[in-house]
């Protein structure tokens, strides 16, 4: 990469870092520390919602996806703009009237201890895997792209966020957010003009190549529970968890509860309600026009550079005929590309027919090599997310291809230091002042909060660092969240019903995990969205049955 | 319920909101719509 480029990129580090530190002034006690003194902005903590939900997992592996899956990922979040109006009538006004610092002291101020320390215990072995798998996503794609030990793509990344998240609390990491964020649309924009000077077809004659590969089919109305994509199972399942991860999950329930009111904590989500979709259909598009750019720029046989190095050392005749035969199969599809690009009519249907022929050529010769990848390395040789930065890193001018890694750094960094910051806050709140030192003083808590923030932290590296060599491990931290998610969705719901006693509550939210874990083993093709589903309703159902039957009704808990 | 407001205001914003929500998403969606269905067939 350019010098420019790299100046660009430790000017963001270093600006972000030198913000965060600055902002500690406001961090005396725990309250400023951890919720700002409940004093920002709604469009501060509506910009730090989206990007703490934005990881590098959406610069990097979404916009691969729309390059070889086109735009249907976009009905994952099909249900989220519905979950935001509920969820700010039902959990927002709850959780910030109560003046909490974390959701789950509300379960105990409704419920019970034993159902506050474990739904916070559940969110504590969840958030502090998968924030190590946020920062191993990238590291594994700078690693590979520039050469770095993994280790030191971790740290990069991993320190920095730690040091600004543990010394200037929730308003280092909010405003930050808000920096991050407006850097990330910026770049998104910016590829997007890029792209459309670049292509060597006019956008309308681009987007007809992607629709002849069935790229900007977004709608899929069948009813299948075994596929994630489809309309249905984003609506439903996707609303069950936008509503667990928005109302339950302490690292969004954080952003909101540092707004000053309930209507701007309100205003805050429904900034996510009217712009996920839009921002989602951007990214996925991006992904689209670059798969079209490949099309008429030759690609790399493979885009992950360091397995290119490997297979080229350990099968170089063999991964030289399979590129010569690649070559052949790019000279037709693009031949059959461009006079796709000026055909119509029946024409254009014969010059569809015979563009696909050619795709299907192009992507057997790839496949093949990806095996072969995958036999000499030994690793999982699926690049999708290596595609978007070796466009970045060849396409781009300079400067601009600093600033998307500077983003990509940004949205790393933007979720990881939501996430530690309320790890710390739950270690500290939910465990710490609530078991071991009630009495402790504000300064005592403060001092205990930077150093579980640096702990998690490092918990984090820890986790990045074995979770980019085991590929596995990101799909267990990810298939473990869905295990509960929807059970802490019906809890909560649980103790907004005035008869629902404790009790049944904790019981109901057990059998709700025990409901998704049977149905995650016994009928593991059924899509992890619909396990939120059938959480909510398992601990609904259950904690309304046990409550009756215990024949409480009526006996009145307080539900503020 | 939000501090300092009547239910019924309270249900007056919310299908408000709702509503708002809910006609900026349709126009997403069916600007996606048109995109599937000019250029995909």
């Amino acid at each position: 990469m350019h010098p420019i480029n790299w100046i660009i990129v430790v000017a963001y580090i270093a600006y972000v870092v030198i913000d965060g530190i600055r902002r500690a002034k406001g961090t005396k006690e725990l309250e400023g520390y951890f919720l700002a003194n409940r004093s920002l902005p709604w469009w501060a903590v509506g910009l730090s919602v989206m990007a703490t939900q934005l990881s590098a997992v959406t610069m990097i592996g979404t916009t691969g996806q729309g390059a070889t899956d086109g735009m249907r990922f976009i009905q994952f979040y099909f249900g989220l703009p519905i979950a935001m109006v509920v969820l700010g009538v039902t959990l927002v006004p709850f959780l910030h009237g109560a003046r909490v610092f974390t959701a789950y002291e509300y379960l105990e101020r409704r419920l019970n201890p034993a159902t506050r320390t474990l739904a916070s215990f559940l969110f504590l072995c969840s958030r502090g895997a998968s924030v190590g798998v946020i920062i191993a996503a990238p590291a594994v794609v700078f690693s590979a792209v520039f050469g770095w030990t993994l280790p030191y793509a971790v740290a990069l990344i991993g320190v920095p966020t730690v040091l600004y998240t543990m010394i200037g609390g929730v308003q280092a990491v909010t405003w930050a957010d808000v920096k991050q964020m407006v850097l990330i649309v910026f770049s998104l924009l910016a590829i997007v003009i890029v792209l459309l000077v670049q292509l060597p077809v006019a956008p309308g004659e681009a987007l007809s190549i992607a629709g002849a590969t069935g790229r900007l089919r977004t709608f899929d109305f069948s009813f299948n529970l075994t596929d994630t994509y489809t309309f249905w199972s984003g609506v439903i399942g996707g609303f069950f968890l936008m509503m667990s991860y928005f109302g339950t999950d302490q690292s969004q329930v954080q952003r909101y509860l540092t707004a000053r009111s309930v209507p701007e904590a309100r205003t805050s989500l429904l900034m996510s309600a009217y712009w996920k979709i839009p921002l989602q259909a951007l990214v996925l598009m991006i992904g689209v026009l670059i798969f079209v750019f490949y099309l008429f720029q030759a690609p790399p046989l493979l885009f992950n550079p360091a397995h290119e190095s490997a297979v080229r050392a350990e099968a170089g005749a063999e991964y030289g005929a399979l590129e010569s035969r690649f070559n052949e199969a790019w000279t037709e599809r693009e031949s059959a590309a461009r006079t796709l690009a000026v055909s119509e009519g029946a024409a254009g249907v014969a010059a569809a027919e015979r563009f696909r022929a050619s795709e299907d050529i192009a992507n057997g010769v790839r496949t093949e090599a990806l095996d072969l990848a995958n036999r000499v390395t030994g690793q999982p040789s699926r690049d999708v997310n290596y595609i978007v930065p070796h466009f970045v890193l060849t396409y781009l001018p300079i400067g601009l291809a600093g600033l998307f890694i500077a983003a990509i750094m940004a949205a790393a960094m933007s979720s990881i230091s939501s996430e530690l910051n309320s790890l710390s806050t739950v270690s500290v709140i939910d465990f710490y002042r609530r078991w071991l030192r009630p009495d402790a003083t504000d300064a005592h808590f403060l001092m205990v909060s930077k150093f579980t923030t640096a702990f998690w932290g490092l918990i984090a590296c820890v986790v990045a660092t074995y979770a980019a060599t085991l590929g596995s491990l990101i799909e267990v931290v990810n298939r473990f969240g869905s295990f509960f998610y929807g059970s802490i969705l019906g809890v909560f719901l649980l103790a907004m019903i005035p008869f629902v006693k404790p009790w049944p509550a904790f019981f109901a939210l057990i059998a709700g995990m025990v409901a998704v874990a049977t149905v995650s083993f016994g009928a593991p093709s059924i899509s992890f969205l619909w396990h939120n589903v059938i959480g909510v309703f398992t601990v609904l159902l259950a904690g309304i049955l046990l409550s009756v039957v215990a024949g409480t009704r009526g006996a009145g808990a307080n539900p503020g | 319920m939000t501090p300092g407001t009547t239910p019924a205001e309270d249900r007056r914003r919310f299908r408000r909101t709702l509503v708002r929500v809910l006609l900026v998403q349709a126009i997403a969606v069916a600007l996606l719509w048109l995109l599937q269905y000019r250029y995909s067939g």
